[in-house]
Order: structure tokens, then sequence, then C-alpha cells
């Protein structure tokens, strides 16, 4: 009876309130009312906007030798989960028969080897375990964090940690288990920092435009 | 009750591995796990021998004391079997037993093995006789239908002996008799079966 | 015959009786028992195939084996090692490492009864030293909840089948077992990655130097009240990090050959490694028992070196006063109103007052 409910009611319930929430979210802060720039534009918006998406990925070079941990465990992290997500087998055959299947066809890739989603899973642990610690053992991080914050980890650890333990794809509890976990994550995403997922792109977007059109680069 | 075990004669095997195809074919032995094997020692020189080997149903069956998570059962025929909805796959059987008999269908980077497979006599398993289910998880039943097992039905020499113990060795044990001294002449049986003159001497 | 000292009747008599004297002793030469046990004068037969089978029955058969099957250990006829391993690990290790880790549980939870917790004799002063970086704490941590999860894994695994299947039957903890071992095994690359980097930091700071044998030979202070010297770490500190890390890396190395199969191992590399990982495992779980005693509720003020990386100056001077003294020359001294700063707790004339997120280390 609990299975039909994760795998039936609370799955749709969850999709649909990640997916209205992120929609939402996304469009109050890209459609929302911004102080209009009156100065005379000296470059482009368009292209600052586009060159800070990407040069943000490389840390800023005066910071970087006092935030090396959270760069090299951040990126440990955020590579090896998403390598995780999606192209691990298990993964893979779930996006497919639930989002990409149709009357019979469906659209699918190949997945990465098993060993290659273990080692990926191994990397993202160390990463936001590492993470985590610091934001609990530094005190600037452990003043400056909030509940949102500590909750994000930890239940995002949670998900990895129950798929973990429900690798040998057998016993249905453990799937159950899992996903249920995934559920909550799904429900609690729009409305915590792990919105950061998305925003990343709109935030450095506009502080890209915003200096770019003043053209200072940034 | 009857006592079931295998016997392989290895007088008589001649490594044609009709028990090993006839064995993977009738219980659809997945890819890449074989449930029976044959060993073949000196292969090619005088002596030869080849055994057929797969699980011996070991009445204390050292894989049985080893699981963690105890799957393994005897029915009341001594056919020692596992329960594949229990098994998790850690592979301490193979460890535990001597024979080998264990075997995992996946090639086990980051120990993946998937759950064990091996030799049920022909019995099946603990889902309901000659069911689907137990068809798909562990091949035929054949002793529920009163059959013996397939690769000792299928030995093209009738090397490989399966059912009660007493009836097994009542008939290894005639085949002794019959072979009488001539194994202890270099070690092949059939070279000197008889004592007639003609065949005495003749590969010395 | 004739003979001067006896009648004629008595030399008959004496000829008779040695008549049947040497009747019986020729007859004896001929009793069976006397008979050699070797057969027929002919040469020995031996049968051929004993040879064979019985290099077969210990694996030690050099000449070609092969099988038309080309998996691992597919033409080891016989592997006499299983049955040893099977033993071992049925028997002695569950026993044993049960045995021994209830004797040290027990052990601690006494000397805890009996001599309570160690505390300052001077008491906290409240000014504070700094000893951990945010970094070497964050390796501690991480290391330690790695390593409660493996131990707490592999014990199930261990001691589920006699202690737990009673009580949740075999379906519940199947679950928990397969739970169990897929995050054990996922988790054991991590551990030998955290060990490696804890490993490098630290190890400087541990070996062994002047001041710990007479740190030894005082019972390390836990038995009387004798001080004992100590440098950043004492010989207690050092011994546990060495165990840490050779039985630390024992179990990495044997774990990482069980967990990669794939690369062909026989069994026999196999049951070697699981020996050594179980038996490694044990003494690491034990002596982590009292570790975790002694950081916690053993001495007072040890556990605040890991969680904020500052110690106050009493302590550092009861347990390391050499390393004490060399703060003290240095200059490195912080007093409260500094530490209250430096933990982001606002001071307010003569109060300290708490931020919301931040517990009282007092």
């Amino acid at each position: 009876m609990i299975a039909d409910f994760i795998d039936g009611p609370f799955w749709y319930f969850s999709l649909t309130v990640f997916t209205i929430g992120i929609i939402w979210k996304l469009v109050t802060i890209v459609f929302g009312k911004r102080k209009a720039d009156l100065s005379v534009a000296r470059g482009s918006g368009i292209s600052g906007a586009i060159k800070t998406i990407f040069s943000r990925f490389k840390a800023d070079k005066g910071m970087t030798p006092h935030i090396r941990l959270q760069v090299v465990a951040g990126y440990m992290f955020h590579l090896g989960l998403f390598a995780l997500l999606f192209f691990a087998a298990p993964h893979v055959l779930f996006l497919e028969e639930n989002f990409f299947s149709f009357e019979g066809m469906s659209f699918s890739w190949t997945p990465m080897p098993h060993w290659a989603f273990i080692i990926a899973s191994e990397f993202a642990f160390l990463g936001l375990l590492m993470l985590w610690l610091h934001r609990v053992l530094n005190p600037v991080s452990r003043l400056i964090s909030t509940a949102d914050d500590h909750i994000a980890s930890i239940l995002t650890f949670v998900v990895m940690l129950t798929g973990c333990l429900a690798l040998l794809e057998s016993f249905n509890e453990l799937r159950l288990l899992h996903r249920f976990s995934v559920e909550l994550f799904l429900i609690y995403f729009p409305f915590s920092r792990l919105m950061h997922a998305f925003t990343f792109i709109p935030s450095r977007a506009f502080t890209g435009a915003w200096f770019g059109r003043r053209g200072i680069s940034s | 009750m009857a006592r079931m075990k295998f016997y392989c004669d290895a007088e008589r095997c001649i490594e044609c591995n009709a028990c090993v195809t006839a064995c993977k074919n009738e219980n659809e032995v997945p890819w890449g796990v074989n449930r029976r094997r044959v060993v073949t020692i000196n292969d090619g020189v005088p002596g030869e021998r080849s055994l057929s080997v797969a699980c011996m149903h070991c009445s204390d069956a050292p894989c049985a004391t080893v699981c963690p998570v105890d799957c393994f059962y005897t029915t009341d025929d001594g056919v020692v079997l596992h329960d594949k909805d229990i098994c998790i796959g850690c592979g301490y059987c193979f460890y535990a037993c001597p024979f080998g008999a264990p075997q995992f269908p996946e090639d086990g980077a980051f120990a993946s093995r998937g759950k064990m497979d091996k030799c049920t006599f022909c019995a099946g398993g603990p889902e309901e006789d000659n069911s689907a289910d137990e068809y798909q998880k562990y091949g035929s039943n054949r002793l529920a239908e009163g059959k013996l097992p397939l690769c000792a039905e299928m030995c093209s020499t009738k090397s490989l002996l399966a059912g009660d113990a007493n009836v097994v060795a009542d008939i290894f044990r005639k085949r002794v008799v019959k072979r009488g001294a001539s194994v202890l002449n270099k070690g092949v049986s059939y070279q000197n079966a008889s004592l007639r003159a003609s065949s005495v001497g003749k590969d010395k | 015959m004739s003979n001067r000292f006896m009648s004629k009747h008595s030399q008959k008599f004496t000829c008779q009786i040695y008549f049947f004297l040497y009747l019986i002793f020729f007859l004896c030469l001929l009793s069976p028992l006397n008979v050699s046990a070797s057969g027929p004068a002919a040469s020995k037969i031996n049968n051929p195939s004993n040879d064979l089978w019985i290099s077969v029955r210990h694996n030690t058969e050099s000449g070609k084996v092969t099988s038309q099957v080309k998996s691992v250990d597919s033409t080891v006829l016989i592997n006499p090692q299983a049955d040893r391993w099977t033993r071992f690990r049925m028997t002695q290790l569950i026993n044993y490492g049960l045995f021994i880790l209830s004797v040290v549980a027990v052990v601690i939870m006494l000397f805890y009864l009996f001599r309570g917790r160690i505390k300052l004799e001077e008491g906290l002063s409240g000014i504070m030293v700094h000893r951990f970086t945010d970094y070497e704490r964050i390796l501690h941590w991480m290391l330690a909840i790695v390593f409660i999860f493996l131990a707490g894994t592999g014990l199930i695994l261990l001691f589920g089948r006699p202690l737990l299947i009673p009580v949740l039957g075999h379906e519940f903890f199947s679950v928990l077992a397969s739970a169990s071992k897929e995050g054990h095994n996922l988790f054991g690359p991590i551990f030998f990655v955290s060990l490696l980097l804890m490993l490098f930091r630290f190890v400087r700071r541990n070996i062994y130097a002047k001041g710990d044998l007479t740190w030894l030979l005082k019972g390390g202070g836990l038995i009387g009240k004798s001080h004992v010297t100590g440098g950043f770490f004492n010989m207690g500190e050092k011994t546990w990090y060495w165990i840490v890390i050779l039985t630390g890396l024992a179990i990495s190395v044997s774990g990482l050959v069980l967990v990669l199969p794939n690369f062909g191992q026989g069994r026999v590399i196999m049951e070697l490694s699981h020996v050594v990982h179980g038996i490694a495992a044990i003494i690491l779980v034990s002596v982590s028992f009292g570790h975790i005693y002694l950081a916690t509720k053993g001495t007072e003020g040890t556990l605040e070196s890991m969680k904020t990386g500052y110690v106050d100056i009493k302590w550092a001077e009861e347990h390391h006063d050499r390393w004490a003294k060399e703060c003290h020359d240095n200059d490195r001294l912080i007093s409260a109103e500094d530490y209250a700063k430096l933990q982001g707790r606002v001071v307010l004339d003569q109060n300290v007052s708490a931020s919301p997120l931040m517990e009282e280390t007092k």
C-alpha cells in the first residue's frame, strides 16, 4: 500500500510541486521588475551575460588559495552527482521509462559502465561530506549557515545514501526508500537554496549583463 | 528417504561436455554462469582424466554454513538449494565451496556480482514446483516430476551418475569389480580390460 | 653325552628337555609373528592414479589442467583452503571477535565507573590555544563518520546471522544485509582516501620522540595521579595514530582486493584478504572504543579540540606540557574575550551572549 503511494500519487505530487515551483521561481526572477540602467551603453550586455556564465566556473584568483577545499570538493561533488544522475544505468532506464517514452517509442542514451557509476558516486560522497563538514566546522561558515543550508546538504546526502543502499536492485523496500527520499527532495527543491541549480544561470547572466553594458569585464 | 548425490566416473568421462550443454539448455542458465564444468587433467597425455563437477550437495554444506543471510536449505532428498530472494550476492559461498559450485552472473567490478546461481540437482527452488517463477529463477524442476538431472541423463558414456547415493555407489562398485586390476597398469582402465592375452602387453 | 655328574636317567631326561626346547624354538621361528609384512617377493604394484588424485585433493596438480569453462578458478577441482576459511570465519572470527569487542567495551565501562571522568586539576581557565586547523578537523570527522558507517555495516554482516536473524527474521535481515553490503563496498574506497589524507597530514607529529617511553611507563596517567609528559601528541595518541594507519591500510588494501574481483584473483587470495580484513577490523573497532571514550567522556576538555580547534591552556599544560610550553614561548595564547569573538559570539559588557546557532563551550 505504501509502495503504491510512493510509486503513484506521491510521485506525481512531488513532480508537480517541483516543476511548477521551478517555473514559478524562475519566472519571478527573470521577469521581475528591475532598476532600469539609464547610463549610455558602452558595451554589449548580452555578450557580457554569456561570458560571465562561463567565466564564473573558475574561482576568483584572489580567493582561490582560501577556498581551495570548497573548489575541489565542490567540483568533485557536482561532477560526480551529474554523472551518476544522468549516466548511471538504473537512472537512464528510469528516465527513459518515465519521461522519454511515448506510444511504444522511447529515447535513451548509453549509460556509463557500472564501475564508473560507483567511482562517480564515491567522488560525490567525498565532496559532499567534506563540504558539509566544512560548513559545520569552519566558524564563519557555521555562523552564516541557516537551517536551509544544512537541510539541503543532509537531504542530498540521504538521497545519495539510499540510492547506494539499493545498488543490488533487488529489494523493493530499498528502492522505495530511495524513491521516497527523492520525492521529498523534489518537494523541498523549489523552496530552498537547491534552486541554485537553475538560478545560477540568470544570476551570472544578470551580473555579466549589468557590467558588460558598462563595458566592464566581470 | 533417498539421499541424492552425483558421481562422475573419471575412467569413463571423455570430456564431451554434453552435461555442461544439457544443463545450460535445460535451466536457461544466463551468460557467464556455468553451473557444471568439465575439468581435464593431463589433456592429450596417456593417463588423461576428466571430471564433470557441479554442486556436490554436501551433507554439511559449507556454503550453507557461511552464508551471512542464511539463504540455503537442504531438501528431504539431500539436495542443497538456496533462496535467491534472500541472497545478497556477497560471494562468501563461492569462497567456502571447495568445488567452486556457486556462480555469479555479473563481472563483479565493485563486488556487484548479482545473485548467486548454482546447480540445483534439477530440483528448482523454494518457489512453487514447476511454476513460471521457479523456472525463471532456478531452472527446471525435474525432481518434482520424478526425473533425474539432465546432465546425468545426457552423459554419452554414462560416466556421470546422479541419483540415490546407495544406488549410484552400487553401480560404481560393480564397475570397479568388473574392471579389476587393469587400472593398476598405467592407470588406464580399459587398456587391459580383460585378461585375454591379445590385449596384454600391447602398449607397454 | 656321557657325564660324570648326572645319572644316566637324568642325562636322558635333560636331553629330552633340550630337544623340546629346540623344537619350540624352531616352531616359534616359523610362527606368523615372525613373518615380515611384505607380501610376495615380486615388485610392489602402486596404483598410478593415487598420485594424480592426491595432487588433485591438495590442489597441487602441476600438469596441464584445462576446462572449456573459462571462469576464475574453473580448473581448480578442489580448493583445500575453502574449509579452513569457513571454519575460521564461523568459529574463530565470529566468536573471538564478539568476545574481544565485548571485553573491551565492558573494561571501558568499568574504568569509567571506577575512575570517572578525568577532570583537569586546576579546572578550565578560559584562555585558549589553537590546536587543529579547519582542514585537520574536517579530515578527522570525515574519517570518523565513514569509519562508523563501515564498522556498523561490517559488524551487521559479520554478526547478523547469529545475533540479528533470530530477532528480525530472514526477509527483513536480508534487506538490511543487502543495504549494508552495498553501503560497505561503496564507502570502503572513501575510507581509503580519507585515511591517506590523514596519514600525510599528521605523520610528522606522530613520530615517537623523547618522553614517550616515560609516558608509557607511567601508564599515561590513567592509573594514579602522576603527571605525564607529552608533546603535541602524547605516546598514547601516537600509538592510536599508528594503529589506525596500519590496521586501516591493511583493511583498505585487503578490502580493495575483495571488492574488485574482476581482476581474476582466485579464491585463495580472496580468502586470505578476508582473514586480514576481518582481524584488522576487529582490532581497529575495539581500540576505537577506547579512543572514542577518552576523547569524549573520558577526559575533560578534549572534545573541544576537534569541535572548535581550540583547547584550554590548562588542558594543554596538563596533557601536553611540552607543546603548551611551546605555545607560551611563541605567545599563542588567546584570551577568553578574543576567543569568543573568534567563535562569533558578541561580547556585550561583561556577558557573553551566544548567537542562536552556537552552543556554549563552557
